[in-house]
């Protein structure tokens, strides 16, 4: 039975963390509420318009293309930093991660997601 | 910190050859669908098919293999061959159910066949991975391409429901998952399964943190297999995915998972099997009986399937719990008739429907052996074999699992096993009797006269006798491919059969 | 020396029922369906020529690997138990599809055919078997194909009584595949080797509880096919919906199949227990008896009367077989054959007259016997017969059973008569009420009587029942030597339960447990 503590103490401090940072951010906040709080925060303006405005879909489009090379990015900068204990076999690696994206890209390029119109 | 060492890396190009050739074609594929129209995508489909072939020839030349590589990372074994053609197989017929099925329904093809091919590509990693990582890159790949196949109906309703309650849960299991396996390598401070079984070889019962992983894994895997209680997705996703795509799902991606499943929990847990073989117990139990319980009130037939396919996971998982060599003769023997006859089961229902008519309904089925008597009979076929009465290989599944199980000592969940077949027998026949027994107009619609998925269905009905009534090469091919890759792993017993 | 007769006499129907759904018009289909079913019954005539009436083991035996990774093989055998069962099949078999190419079928033929003639094969497959496997496919085989020909050429209720015949059947014969595969399991535990095969199961050693599970795995599948009470509620529906093709086979051969497991497996594996439990079957078969010829007398529905008849008269074949002795279970045999002429031949008749007044209510008939001559006299006659009059078949078996039982248990024979009188007295009744007085109904004057293909259904019928009633010699001494071997096996088991009980229960327990490590 006493080898389960460490599990227990695990979910406990969990718990607690979360139940620390509820209750400090309740103590600590100041709450001085107005009209003015109460709206959408828009560079200090009075908003205008709805907050139902749509976005046109190619934002998320391209949205999604740059994750797709942000990730991209997130891999090689490791691989760059050991190209050389890596070698041949890194580079290879990296060609086949690049080319899968490639294929994407020219995927999502055909398909139209670049065009604007 | 230990230097990177490739030589370590035993790069083995040749066991992953399948892998590399489905992932390449996937690709593939979906360049060149870019500008094909979605009313002409047979090509496509063709195209797909060709390819799945190509790896099918491949994974053939590779059975016999035996070891690891990439350092334990892939399990080149007769095993993981085993499962790559099962599955291939799989994709093979339920491309050939789609050729059609996708320019009748407007879907686009390019992305259909790809992500067919990706999630081919996660079951096939799944069943070749050797270490959990790679497995668990498999269970992803695999379930997020079918969360977007599930959702590929885009302006129904349903079909939205069923993928983003596939994906919610999925997402869910995944999680337990990934989280059990953190605790694995917590306790044996190991990723590889070789070694893992190593591990536990040394006193570690009762050790919390393999257990809470062993368990969070339990339920990970539970949810890919729809065991119960981790089910409740199952007949929404199943109803509302389009018909290949449920087929897939009921067959392609119970394959991938219980390659993986069996792999880590019956051959690699096994040291540590009496903590968990009394809960895989009463989890078989629950799936068999209440699969077939609530599969008895449906109306449409899909639903129905997907109840069904839940309590057939329940029958293997009687398998998985009896362990041995034997039992994963048998589950692997079963899996290979489940999914001919399941997808047969599938086609027929795709033969049946037509774009904007509700014709999933059972009542819809009234009459259909007087119209159509190929049709009817075929889908009497899968029926009685999924029923399992002899000779068809649904029976000879059973058959062979039931006697593990009783050679394990399992009589008493065999019993269970036994009384839900009969169970099972009400609602599969109920079908029968809308088709032959009650007056009715059932139209087939133009999918059922088409080459290809006549195809697939005379493929599946000759797969379903064929391994019943002749299944000596299929039992030693089950058989060989469990015991050479893990009989030297697994303890023997007197009661285990050949 | 190889043949291979017994494979063509099982699988020559299922050949035909493949090629009659080739067919294209009605009456080409009628006449391959007759054809296919003919040939079947010329192979076993020729193989009842043949067969060697001292041989008491099997005779035309084939035998090949089949799965050998689980010991099943291929295993066909004909002796003096089935000998006469199979003839009987291909006989009742070739009359129905004669007899329902005549109008009784009137749609779908080509797929009626298809089922009857897969039926036959299912029916002799589970009769030849050898093998517990190939038996329990075969046993299986033969469920499908009925339950189609009742739920859709049947009357009435038909899908409710499919159902229910289905349902029945399939949770006995599941236990039994359970009950099979354990005794399997304890075989290979004992021997080393894995076979599924009969012979090689005999000489298995069970724990008394054990035996028990095993013995009620195998008796409850069949039990439920016999139909013994109380679990014989499918019969009544499946009989009475069921098209008179569907009647005859399910009443002349079907049944038989659950008698037949009893003498052919449940008894020879379980010896021991079929002895002690002689009496709770004796006491179920002799309820059975009374109880089924009491519903028949208060049925009005001419069809459900000869069905509960066919309770009562399986209650005595069940008698017949635990009185264990030659005398009983060569009765018992004697009485199937009996039951399935007598009882396939009401069946038809009834089938004859539904089908011209579609109708079966004893009341709307009466004063028959003026209208349509030929048809009473047969229906009397086949009465005559299934009541057991001395002189016809009925008479003999029911004779031997009852010579048996009493040397067994003698109260149980006091009932079994009682059963006799009451059937006579149902059947009479019956008679009288549909043959007798005056014609009450108009639609009764106009009646046509029996046609030429109808009498020629029943001719051959009548004529095994004379037969069978003067000379039943030939017949018994072919059954002798199988049932005596067979019962050899019970007077064996016997004398071990006689010894005192510890020092059997010490011999088996150390062997078993050195088997299972």
């Amino acid at each position: 039975m006493l080898t389960w503590v460490p599990i227990g103490v695990t979910i406990g401090f969990a718990a607690l963390v979360v139940a620390i940072m509820v209750t400090i951010n309740r103590l600590v906040a100041p709450r001085h509420r107005s009209p003015v709080k109460d709206l959408p925060f828009e560079c200090g303006n009075p908003p205008s318009g709805s907050a139902w405005g749509r976005f046109s879909v190619h934002f998320y489009l391209v949205a999604i293309l740059f994750l797709v090379f942000d990730v991209e990015v997130i891999l090689l900068i490791p691989w760059a930093a050991e190209i050389r204990r890596l070698a041949g076999f890194g580079l290879g690696e990296a060609l086949i991660f690049i080319a899968v994206l490639v294929v994407g890209l020219v995927y999502a390029w055909q398909r139209g997601a670049l065009d604007w119109d | 910190m230990t230097a990177f060492n490739l030589a370590a890396i035993d790069i083995a190009w040749l066991p992953i050859c399948p892998l590399i050739i489905v992932g390449v074609s996937a690709m593939a594929v979906l360049l060149a669908g870019v500008r094909v129209r979605d009313d002409e995508s047979q090509g496509l489909g063709v195209l797909t098919l060709a390819l799945i072939a190509l790896a099918f020839v491949f994974a053939l030349g590779l059975l016999g293999q035996s070891g690891i590589a990439f350092a334990g990372a892939i399990a080149a074994d007769n095993f993981a061959v085993f499962f790559e053609l099962v599955i291939l197989i799989s994709a093979a017929l339920v491309v050939l159910m789609s050729i059609d099925y996708l320019p009748a329904f407007g879907l686009s093809a390019a992305e259909y066949y790809a992500l067919l091919l990706f999630s081919t590509f996660g079951m096939m990693l799944m069943a070749t991975g050797g270490d959990l990582i790679v497995i668990f890159i498999g269970f992803e790949v695999m379930s997020i391409s079918v969360y977007v196949l599930a959702g590929f109906l885009r302006r129904s309703l349903k079909s939205n429901e069923a993928a983003l309650k596939y994906f919610v849960m999925g997402a869910f299991s995944t999680a337990f998952l990934l989280y059990g396996i953190a605790l694995v390598y917590g306790a044996t401070g190991t990723i590889k399964l070789g070694p893992i079984r190593a591990a536990l070889s040394n006193p570690m019962a009762g050790n919390p943190l393999l257990l809470s992983g062993i368990g969070l894994m339990l339920v990970g895997f539970g949810f890919k297999v729809a065991a119960v209680p981790f089910h409740m997705w199952t007949p929404d996703a199943y109803e509302g995915a389009p018909t290949p795509v449920t087929a897939f799902m009921a067959v392609g991606v119970k394959l991938g998972a219980f390659a993986g499943f069996i792999r880590i929990f019956m051959v690699h847990l096994g040291p540590v099997s009496p903590d968990w073989s009394i809960v895989l117990w009463v989890i078989a139990a629950f799936t068999m009986t209440v699969g077939n319980l609530v599969a008895l009130v449906q109306v449409n037939i899909k639903r129905m399937l997907a109840y069904s396919a839940i309590a057939h996971a329940g029958y293997i998982l009687v398998g998985m719990t009896a362990a041995g060599s034997q039992a994963g003769g048998a589950i692997l023997y079963y899996l290979l008739g489940y999914a001919f006859t399941n997808l047969g089961a599938f086609a027929a229902v795709i033969a049946l429907e037509r774009r904007g008519v509700e014709s999933d309904l059972i009542t819809n089925y009234r009459g259909l052996a007087v119209r159509h008597p190929g049709l009817a009979a075929a889908m009497a076929l899968f029926l009685l074999s999924l029923t399992g009465v002899p000779p068809l290989a649904g029976f000879l599944g059973k058959f062979y699992i039931f006697s593990a199980a009783l050679n394990a000592g399992l009589v008493w969940l065999v019993v269970i096993a036994v009384i839900n077949s009969v169970i099972s027998a009400y609602y599969y026949i109920a079908v029968i009797v809308a088709m032959y027994m009650r007056e009715g107009e059932a139209v087939v619609g133009a999918l059922g006269r088409r080459p290809a998925v006549i195809t697939a269905l005379a493929v599946a009905a000759i797969g379903t006798v064929l391994i019943g009534i002749y299944p000596e090469p299929y039992i030693t091919g089950a058989l060989h491919a469990f015991n050479s890759a893990f009989g030297a792993a697994l303890p023997r017993t007197a009661s285990i059969l050949p | 020396m190889e043949t291979y007769w017994l494979t063509g006499l099982t699988f020559l129907p299922l050949l035909g029922a493949l090629l009659v759904l080739t067919q294209s018009d009605e009456s080409s289909t009628w006449r391959a369906a007759a054809a296919f079913s003919l040939i079947p019954l010329a192979i076993s005539i020729y193989l009842l020529i043949r067969f060697d009436p001292h041989e008491p083991g099997y005779q035309f035996v084939e035998q090949y690997a089949w799965i050998p990774q689980f010991g099943i093989s291929y295993h066909l055998g004909l002796d003096g138990i089935s000998l006469f069962l199979v003839v009987l099949t291909t006989l009742l078999m070739s009359l129905s599809i004669i007899y329902s190419g005549g109008g009784d079928i009137g749609y779908r033929p080509r797929e009626f055919c298809f089922f009857m003639l897969v039926l036959e094969t299912g029916l002799l497959g589970a009769l030849l078997a050898v093998d517990l496997f190939m038996f329990y496919v075969f046993w299986e085989v033969m469920l499908i194909p009925m339950y189609f020909l009742i739920g859709i050429w049947g009357h009435g209720n038909k899908i409710y009584a499919a159902f229910k015949f289905i349902l029945f059947t399939m949770l006995g014969s599941i236990l039994m595949l359970v009950a099979i595969l354990y005794l399997v399991h304890l075989a290979h535990l004992q021997s080393g080797a894995i076979s599924f095969d009969l012979p090689n199961l005999y000489s298995v050693r069970l724990t008394p509880g054990e035996a028990e599970w095993l013995f009620a795995g195998f008796a409850i599948a069949f039990a439920v096919k016999v139909p013994m009470w109380p679990i014989h509620t499918w019969l009544p529906d499946a009989h009475t919906e069921a098209p008179t093709a569907g009647s005859v086979i399910l009443a002349g051969v079907m049944l038989k199949m659950g008698t037949y497991g009893f003498v052919r497996f449940a008894i020879p594996l379980f010896p021991e227990i079929a002895m002690q439990a002689t009496p709770l079957f004796m006491a179920l078969a002799v309820i059975g008896i009374i109880y089924g010829a009491l519903v028949a007398m208060v049925q009005p529905d001419l069809k459900r009367l000869v069905a509960y008849s066919s309770v009562s008269h399986l209650g005595f074949v069940m008698l017949g077989i635990f009185a264990l002795n030659p005398q009983g279970v060569e009765g018992a045999i004697y009485q199937m054959l009996n039951h399935g002429l007598s009882t396939g031949a009401l069946f038809l008749l009834v089938g004859m007259i539904y089908l011209r007044r579609h109708t079966r209510e004893i009341s709307e008939f009466g004063g028959l016997w003026h209208r349509i001559p030929i048809f009473a006299a047969i229906f009397m006659f086949v009465m005559l017969s299934s009541i057991g009059l001395p002189g016809l078949n009925g008479f003999i078996g029911e004779f031997l059973i009852m010579l048996g039982a009493y040397l067994k248990i003698p109260l149980a024979v006091v009932f079994a008569v009682l059963g006799i009188i009451l059937g006579a007295l149902y059947m009479l009744y019956a008679y009288e009420r549909v043959m007798f007085g005056p014609i009450t109904k108009a639609v009764n004057e106009t009646l046509a009587d029996l046609t030429w293909r109808e009498i020629g259904v029943m001719v051959p019928l009548i004529a095994l029942m004379l037969f069978m009633g003067f000379y039943p010699r030939p017949l018994l001494a072919r059954m002798e030597p199988s049932v005596a071997a067979m019962l050899d096996r019970v007077q064996t088991a016997q004398v071990r339960l006689e010894k005192p009980r510890p020092a059997a229960v010490a011999a088996l327990d150390p062997a078993r447990r050195t088997a299972e490590r």
